[in-house]
């Protein structure tokens, strides 16, 4: 190939790039519809997650938009991909914020995603709502730009480490594959067990792995009454096969993400029987739940989609109570909608309505009361405590 | 838009060095590395954990990333030395495979999964765009100083000795070159500068984590070298400028698909990336810049 | 302990049993194309949804299920070097190699187009293991273990046995000399990425049928698969085989003897270490 044409190709790569971006530069500003995005995993090993995670914000949004908007403009969401991937996921992001020049970010999952992405936002003042568990994100310099409707791993291992001591386990063992929450995870559910009198154990795996038969006979051999699982729903489809193969009889508790709708129907109704999980969670009798299932058009949505329903509806209310579309307006009236009392509401549309006539709202949400501590933490849920009876994820109690 | 584009040309000088170390070893050795995400790994934790934990300026960071980096090719490199040939390529694999577990599962050296985050950044965050201009000026003069150094390295009698060596083996041996050492020294100078690349990444993104260093880079790279030319160090810059011109293309391309969903779109736009590498393999199987016929010295 | 040891063994075989098929299929195509077809775990994801299609979608029983996704994958593998991968030869073997990953994704992306991302499970039960003793295996186990056992069989006789398995040995032997006696060896070619992405198929449906399947599946055994033909020597059938188990074997103990989560890492020195001592694989002839 000679000089002049290589000038040339680059010329026209440059050219290529210019004429793509053209017109988003005009569509960025102005007064068209106020612009979100949302960025979850829809390949890679989070995958199983993220479509419906931007389904129910895209049916949301559209929900918002039927009813008139915020205070009379449209909602816009755009969906990418972060594929897993911290590298892939902060390209996404950036072409979010540079290009489309959306206000939030919703759904980031991996907490390596979210902790790539976060500096991201904080610096362009945009808002990030995200559902990673990892405790270090929260403690990340964002100055009030990210929240996490996951409760944080203290809560969440307290919690499953005394509703084992509850089902009267005296031996616990903890089977997870290595994630940013593991060790902490089982410290607290260790503290929780051993404060009941019990003792634990646990074992890291490889979540690539398509059988753990030689993972389960080592667990089992320190005959545990109670194994928590602390994986995906992927590696837990195979694990808890593998536990039924080698006969455990004890009980087994998941995360809410983990034994969701999607694993009880990939495995045999005999195989999922009596399996415990634990989702953050409202009040009972709260209609966010429930108007989430609608959405999706599933009786139990995992807990993921009810977060990501909770953000876009806060994101919106937000804005219509601080009168503006930044992420710094989002960010600086998000607590105002989220909590201190007000009128209860359990969605946006019916919150934008009396917004707009100037009552203060406090949303309750589909995944818990949404109360945010000045780091962006979660100050308290209760917890859906559910169980698989008979190839369904049925309610137990809210606690 | 001028950050992301910005963004964009830091992301691809980061993608042009890993490119030009997969040049330099396979393109001019021979010796297929399938391990770049894992040298590339090395780099940014060497230099992340050393100016993050131990606070030494960053550009003793990114000299301790190439001299980590360049070591461990060294010794992947040693290690094959008993084995057939294409067996690099293999153990390479598993190298970056455990790099990777090593990085996820010792929590206690690297923080594992969760990452080292607020690793220290060229210029500081707040000051806009020269944030961006300050590293990709970086990255950029990294691009054209490993750029200068293959180009003489190519010319000089060490570059075409290494040419002998790839071309046949047995010849360059008889004609008395130490077949063992040209390769080693290929492979951990690549190795240094994919170690380089990674350093540079990890202080412009201030994160590095187990999760950034999948095999997909590694896939990235061997197409933006043969898409470029795996054999002139100037046909791996551009054939990596174009790819990430091209991965970022796609997200528009796609936004036009009517009727799909999210998920369905995302899919849409790997297969298009699939695709549109296998297309530039079929119509240009030599790259872009295809290698020059060197001409005999003293014409 | 030694209850502990001779069960992981048994777990070994059994998910040895499980990356036999792809990597007979990943080496016989070695053999003869002499090229690491990085698709096969692709094509393996493919295999079983057409087998799941078949059973859990059309309500056939698994047999046909299987006999699908030897079909689907086979033809499927047979398109692409027909269509895609053959071209790229003239560029050498490294640039089919890369051009498989690409197809990989590719193949990857249109499964999950088609059928999302959510776990599809078989129609099919669950039985609790057996117990013999200290030792326990799973009767689905046993009949995976029957089926890979029997198309390796039948690979073999076609192998030995059949005037056309005769052409593919003699086109991976020396494929001038095949040409002279008048073999197409691109007709042996397209033959044998054939049979070997339908091995990788059953391959896949049989994970399938063990767990469940998404459209990573094939990629997630893509590793362990490549490590296995490669331990048994690239390019021999019997060593891909033996190297299966080898592999599946070494990642069981290694959740004994060291953490679960090393077991690739632990796959890679075994490799390593084999291939140092004997340079051409367990059971490879080509030490060039």
């Amino acid at each position: 190939m000679t000089e002049l044409s290589r000038r040339q190709m680059l010329a026209a790569a440059a050219l290529a790039a210019g004429t793509l971006a053209m017109p988003r530069i005009l569509r960025a500003q102005g007064n068209g519809p106020i612009k979100l995005g949302t960025l979850t995993p829809l390949t890679g090993s989070g995958g199983s997650y993220g479509p419906s995670m931007a389904e129910v914000v895209n049916r949301a949004a559209a929900e918002i938009n039927a009813a008139g908007g915020v205070r009379g403009r449209q909602i816009q969401i755009i969906s990418e991909d972060d594929q897993t991937n911290p590298e892939a996921g902060l390209r996404a992001a950036r072409k979010l914020i540079d290009v489309d020049g959306v206000s939030a970010i919703i759904g980031t999952w991996a907490s390596s995603v979210t902790t790539a992405v976060a500096p991201v936002c904080w610096q362009s003042g945009v808002f990030l709502a995200t559902v990673s568990g990892a405790d270090s994100i929260t403690q990340l310099p964002h100055g009030g730009f990210i929240i996490r409707t996951q409760p944080n791993t203290s809560l969440q291992g307290t919690k499953f480490g005394e509703f084992s001591a509850e089902l009267g386990a005296k031996t616990v063992a903890f089977m997870s594959p290595q994630t940013p929450f593991t060790e902490a995870q089982f410290k607290f559910i260790t503290e929780a067990v051993t404060k009941a009198g019990g003792k634990t154990s646990s074992l890291i795996y490889d979540d690539k792995k398509t059988t753990l038969r030689t993972e389960v006979d080592q667990v089992l051999r320190g005959r545990p009454d109670v194994i928590v699982m602390g994986g995906y729903t992927n590696d837990t489809a195979v694990l808890v096969r593998d536990l039924y193969r080698a006969s455990f009889r004890g009980k087994l508790i998941g995360f809410g993400y983990a034994v969701n709708k999607q694993l009880v129907d990939a495995l045999p109704a005999d195989v999922s029987e009596g399996i415990y999980t634990l989702s953050p969670s409202t009040a009972a009798g709260s209609g966010a739940y429930a108007h989430v299932a609608k959405l999706l058009g599933v009786d139990a949505p995992d807990t993921y989609s009810a977060q990501c329903f909770d953000h876009l509806s806060l994101i919106a209310m937000a804005m219509a109570a601080g009168q503006g579309t930044t992420g710094a307006v989002i960010k600086d009236n998000v607590r105002k909608v989220a909590q201190g009392g007000g009128e209860r509401v359990t969605e946006a549309v019916e919150g934008l309505n009396l917004i707009t006539a100037g009552t203060k709202v406090d949303y309750d949400g589909a995944s818990g009361p949404c109360d945010f501590t000045e780091v962006g933490d979660i100050t308290d849920a209760k917890f859906r405590y559910e169980q698989v009876k008979a190839g369904k994820v049925t309610l137990l109690k809210i606690a | 838009m001028i950050t992301y584009l910005l963004f964009a040309l830091v992301v691809g000088s980061v993608y042009a060095l890993l490119a030009q170390s997969l040049m330099l070893s396979w393109g001019l050795a021979g010796l297929v590395n399938l391990g770049l995400a894992g040298f590339f790994a090395l780099g940014a934790y060497a230099s992340a954990m050393s100016t993050s934990w131990a606070h030494v300026p960053i550009p003793l960071g990114l000299l301790l990333a190439v001299l980590v980096a360049g070591g461990a090719g060294l010794l992947v490199c040693f290690s094959t030395l008993r084995l057939r040939d294409d067996y690099l390529a293999i153990v390479t694999l598993g190298f970056a495979e455990v790099v990777r577990l090593v990085a996820s599962n010792e929590v206690w050296l690297t923080n594992g999964t969760d990452g080292i985050s607020g690793v220290p950044s060229f210029l500081p965050r707040d000051t806009g765009l020269w944030f961006h201009l300050g590293a990709l000026v970086i990255a950029l003069l990294a691009v054209a100083a490993v750029y200068a150094l293959q180009r003489r390295l190519l010319q000089s009698p060490w570059g075409r000795s290494l040419r002998a060596v790839r071309e046949d083996e047995t010849v360059a041996a008889v004609a008395g070159k130490n077949v063992v050492r040209f390769k080693a020294q290929a492979f951990s100078l690549a190795a240094g500068i994919a170690g380089l690349a990674g350093a540079i990444y990890g202080h412009y993104t201030s994160y590095v984590a187990p999760d950034q260093f999948q095999p997909l880079i590694t896939v990235y790279i061997f197409l933006a070298v043969t898409a470029g030319g795996n054999a002139r160090p100037a046909g791996a810059v551009i054939g990596a400028y174009l790819l990430v011109a091209f991965l970022e293309a796609t997200r528009f391309l796609t936004e036009f698909a009517p009727g799909v969903s999210a998920l369905q779109r995302a899919a849409l736009r790997e297969i298009l990336v699939g695709l549109g590498l296998v297309l530039v393999l079929s119509l240009r199987p030599d790259g872009l810049l295809p290698e020059r016929s060197q001409k005999a010295p003293g014409r | 302990m030694i209850e502990a040891l001779l069960q992981a063994l048994v777990n070994g075989v059994i998910s040895g049993s499980l990356l036999a098929l792809p990597a007979l299929g990943f080496s016989a195509i070695f053999a003869v194309l002499r090229f690491p077809h990085f698709a096969i775990g692709a094509l393996a994801t493919a295999g079983a949804y057409g087998a799941w299609v078949v059973n859990a979608r059309l309500g056939l029983p698994i047999a046909a299920g299987v006999a699908m996704a030897f079909a689907v994958a086979a033809l499927l593998g047979a398109a692409l070097e027909y269509g895609v991968l053959d071209r790229l030869g003239r560029g050498g073997a490294l640039m089919k190699a890369i051009g498989s990953l690409a197809l990989a994704m590719v193949i990857e992306n249109v499964l999950r187009f088609a059928f999302g991302n959510d776990l599809q499970a078989f129609d099919l039960p669950l039985a609790r293991d057996v117990v013999f003793g200290p030792i326990r295996i799973g009767p689905q186990q046993i009949n995976n273990l029957l089926v890979a056992l029997g198309v390796m069989a039948a690979l073999w006789a076609f192998l030995a046995l059949t005037p056309l398995g005769r052409s593919m040995r003699a086109v991976a032997d020396n494929p001038d000399l095949a040409r002279l006696k008048g073999v197409d060896p691109r007709v042996i070619a397209l033959l044998t990425v054939a049979v070997g992405s339908g091995l990788c198929g059953v391959g896949g449906t049989l994970i399938g049928l063990d767990t469940s399947i998404d459209p990573m599946t094939g990629a997630r055994i893509l590793l362990s698969v490549f490590a296995a033909a490669v331990l048994g020597g690239l390019g021999s059938i019997p060593g891909a085989v033996a190297g299966a188990f080898v592999i599946g074997i070494a990642e069981e103990l290694t959740v004994l003897a060291l953490a679960p989560s090393y077991r690739l890492a632990v796959s890679f020195v075994v490799i390593l270490a084999v291939l140092t001592v004997r340079p051409a694989g367990l059971l490879g002839s080509r030490a060039a």
